[in-house]
């Protein structure tokens, strides 16, 4: 915006047209959106094990999966719900059954009519079973009432939110019951070649290398998708993704593709742009965990002091280079819904850790107050410095730090099957919807000992369960928020685990690549919107 | 000829069989199994489910079973399935193998190229501004790290020059007859086998001049210029050929070390071979893919260094086979 004043911008009709560009995303259509084109995509992370991962598998092969396979509905970066498979998902008065209306004339990569009966089959063998787990522990039959309407029908009152938030999210993707049908869904060799009623249909896979994706032509969106193919190509080392996007082989990067130094260096060339939107429904943090089985950290005031004792905005700003915040509370900011600023707030403060350490019964006594075993999941490089960081940080408040940064499969192994660790430092990305992802950390039946990614600190606290439990069923919107708040409030007070930083990753583009990070989740979406302005 | 080859073969099982066991124990003393990070992928709670994958991934039997079971379908040349990508190891690593050879090939015929003749024109121009140039150029290739040299290479001759593609095997998308696939390969071939292949000729380039200057001060070669040959001819047919036997068991050690150096390169070249899987392998604990690649490539290792031995006998008459 920097080549316009502002009184230029308000006087001119041209500014107004601008104005409303500029107001929206980078890549607000403006324009008619043009045929054709192949997009050559990537993301931040290497090659998936498979195209399709039934049971979630990471970010990898959710991106190859989601061009193909799409979801009843969708949630738009304003945080609305857009019908994508279905017309209409409309709850009963008692919120006890949904009815699903599904979008006439969609048919499959290989024909087939998409039906009543493929939706009966992904509620019950597939997302119950599999893809949602214990989120959809509620859901008790599905009915298929006409060749298009399925009636969904739960043991409690389910909110209209976290439904749809649930259908929306990773967990919601529609398989082929014809092809699903009588096999391990998890096994299945197809998973490699899915087929499903999406704008891009897998052409081909080379492995270790990418994956080519043809246009469906009978996609029941006519006239999309706008891109002729659609390249997802993997680079193991984000240096060559800089020199792929400077050397015109690469159009778009999810995820923080390129170094953070090099995101200013292409920005500042006006070919490429950086967009921070689209991340909202699979927003990361990076989390602190104090382990309660530990006589020491199960003191709240331990828990607490530690916290004033990392500077968060250094870990921000120096191992993120600014592409994080800090956090507040156990939401990340760009959740508008639920995100709330009255929670307790641990501002960086070495005189009141000690003070706090000192009251708690941990005085230094030789030198040191206590010893711990700090383990930092050495899945993301940025884990490596924030460990070293944190050892530095802790000692500071005169505490011996003995650091681990093993890599991925031992990390899991340490902070969730065998809890041997004191503080970790892990990851997760939440969506808009708390339950289960962010409570599924706080509640006592989030404790699932080889579980990753939830209680993993062994935080139990009747009032805590009470409050999710309330947040479960609370059908009325404005009450749900104000529980969550609750949650929130207790979660950061409590503080047995809480975000440290919230990330903000970043999608690099060509700039003439159209109309990407529209929606809450971009990296998940199917893409069928993208068009190349060439 | 024949009684060295089968002895050869004959010695590749046992060789076979200790890489299996040992990268076995080795990767189970690593913590974490294939069967943790599976599960923790793909967020599976449900005890039931727990078991059942338990059972498929044959992870509920002991350790010992476990091996024996692999060893007895190696021997029935079964290398097993790999869960994580739903297909049989064999087929996922076939799929990326004749890569990883292309590169290795191309990049051992650079390094030959490269270092014979730096080596030989440094010898000839002994203690010349030549001969410092090269040995500087020796020390450089030597010293500077591999992914360092491919990325800096990628920069100058893909991105600003815009000479080769910046990496991958193939021009994605384009159908073209067999002859223009070739010279597509053959494009994005230049920089990751230059890269790899560099760092090889620096030591080829120093044992070849070492070599070839003391091959110069023997009798024969006093023999061979006393009865009139030309210089070129001395150079070529007489010091050369004989100068070359360090080289090549230099180039049958290095095939392996080759072998793992290329998965740098491919990592920085987004060259679809056989580093990518192995890494991704060992990270997730995935050990029959591991024990795949491994089995392999020791098989590939120990066919190269039994074609260095007969490579001996044809450069060496005097190196009879026993």
């Amino acid at each position: 915006m920097s080549g316009f004043s502002r009184r230029d911008f308000l006087m001119t009709t041209a500014g107004a047209v601008l104005a409303s560009g500029l107001a929206g995303s980078s890549s607000a259509a403006t324009a008619t959106p043009k045929r054709g084109g192949t997009l050559v995509g990537t993301w931040g992370g290497f090659e998936p094990q498979s195209l399709f991962v039934p049971a979630g598998g990471g970010s990898s092969p959710y991106f190859t999966s989601t061009k193909v396979f799409e979801r009843l509905i969708r949630l738009t970066a304003d945080l609305k719900f857009e019908p994508v498979l279905a017309l209409g998902i409309e709850p009963a008065e008692d919120f006890r059954s949904y009815t699903i209306k599904l979008r006439p004339n969609v048919s499959w990569h290989d024909g087939k009519p998409l039906t009543a009966d493929d939706l009966v089959f992904n509620a019950i063998q597939y997302w119950k079973p599999i893809s949602a787990g214990v989120t959809l522990d509620a859901l008790q039959t599905a009915e298929a009432v006409d060749p298009l309407t399925v009636v969904l029908k739960f043991k409690v009152p389910v909110p209209e939110f976290f439904l749809k938030s649930v259908l929306a999210g990773k967990a919601g993707l529609v398989i082929p019951k014809h092809i699903y049908d009588g096999s391990n869904i998890i096994t299945n060799p197809i998973n490699n070649t899915p087929i499903g009623t999406g704008p891009f249909k897998v052409k081909e896979w080379v492995r270790g290398s990418h994956v080519e994706y043809a246009r469906n032509d009978n996609y029941w969106n006519s006239g999309l998708p706008y891109l002729d193919k659609l390249v997802i190509r993997w680079w193991r080392d984000p240096a060559s993704r800089s020199a792929a996007f400077e050397a015109g082989q690469l159009d778009i990067g999810t995820f923080n593709p390129i170094p953070a130094p090099d995101i200013a260096r292409l920005t500042a060339t006006k070919k490429f742009v950086a967009e921070t939107k689209g991340y909202s429904n699979s927003a990361w943090i990076t989390s602190v965990e104090f382990n309660q089985r530990r006589e020491i950290f199960k003191k709240r005031e331990v828990r607490q002091a530690l916290l004033h004792a990392i500077d968060r905005s250094f870990i921000a700003d120096t191992v993120f280079f600014g592409r994080a915040r800090p956090s507040l509370g156990a939401l990340h900011f760009s959740n508008s819904i639920f995100f709330t600023k009255d929670v307790q707030d641990y501002p960086f403060d070495v005189k009141k850790a000690a003070a706090l350490l000192d009251a708690a019964g941990y005085p230094v006594k030789s030198g040191s107050r206590f010893k711990m075993s700090l383990v930092s999941a050495g899945w993301f490089e940025e884990n490596v410095k924030i460990g070293q960081y944190l050892k530095q940080a802790f000692e500071d408040v005169d505490i011996t730090v003995d650091l681990a940064i093993p890599d991925r499969a031992t990390s899991l192994k340490r902070i969730y099957t065998d809890y041997d660790y004191d503080v970790a430092v892990s990851n997760n990305s939440a969506s808009i919807e708390p339950i289960p992802q962010t409570t599924q950390y706080y509640t006592t039946d989030g404790i699932v000992k080889g579980a990753a990614f939830r209680n993993a600190t062994g935080y139990s606290n009747p009032k805590m369960d009470e409050t999710v439990s309330k947040m479960a069923i609370e059908t009325d919107e404005k009450k749900r928020v104000s529980l969550v708040h609750e949650f929130d409030k207790l979660a950061a007070s409590d503080a047995p685990v809480l975000p440290m930083v919230d990330l903000e990753p970043v999608t690099i583009a060509r700039s003439d690549v159209r109309d990407h990070s529209l929606t809450a989740d971009f990296m998940g979406e199917s893409w069928a919107e993208v068009w190349l302005d060439r | 000829m024949r009684r060295i080859i089968i002895r050869r073969l004959v010695q590749i099982i046992p060789l076979i069989f200790a890489v299996i066991v040992m990268n076995f124990v080795l990767i189970h003393l690593a913590p974490g199994s294939l069967f943790d990070v599976m599960t923790s992928e793909q967020q599976i709670t449900d005890p039931k489910m727990l078991d059942q994958l338990r059972h498929t991934y044959g992870v509920d039997q002991p350790v010992s079973v476990q091996l024996a079971k692999y060893i007895w379908s190696v021997m029935r040349l079964d290398l097993g399935y790999s869960y994580r990508q739903n297909a049989p190891v064999f087929d996922v690593i076939m799929q990326q193998l004749p890569a990883t050879l292309i590169l290795m090939l191309a990049a051992v015929g650079i390094a030959l190229l490269v270092g014979v003749t730096a080596g030989v024109l440094a010898s000839i121009k002994v203690n010349t501004i030549w001969d410092n140039l090269i040995s500087l150029g020796a020390v450089f290739f030597f010293a500077a790290p591999s992914f360092w040299l491919g990325i800096m290479m990628t920069v100058m001759f893909a991105v600003k020059l815009g000479w080769f593609p910046v990496g991958g095997m193939r021009t994605i998308g384009v159908d073209e007859s067999a002859f223009g696939a070739v010279l597509d390969v053959m494009h994005h071939l230049v920089l990751p086998a230059t890269a790899l292949g560099l760092f090889y000729a620096a030591t080829f380039a120093r044992v070849m001049r070492a070599s070839m200057l003391e091959v110069a001060r023997l009798d024969f070669v006093r023999t061979a210029r006393a009865k009139g040959l030309s210089g070129g001819r001395v150079v070529l047919a007489h010091v050369m050929r004989n100068a070359m036997l360090p080289i090549v068991t230099l180039l049958g050690l290095q095939l392996g070390t080759m072998l793992g150096g290329s998965v740098v390169i491919e990592a920085v070249f987004s060259w679809p071979g056989i580093g990518s899987l192995l890494f991704d392998s060992v990270m997730s604990r995935n050990f029959p893919m591991v024990l795949g690649v491994l089995v392999l490539g020791s098989l590939l290792v120990a066919v190269c260094n039994a074609s260095v031995d007969l490579l001996y006998l044809r450069l060496d008459p005097r190196i009879k086979a026993r």
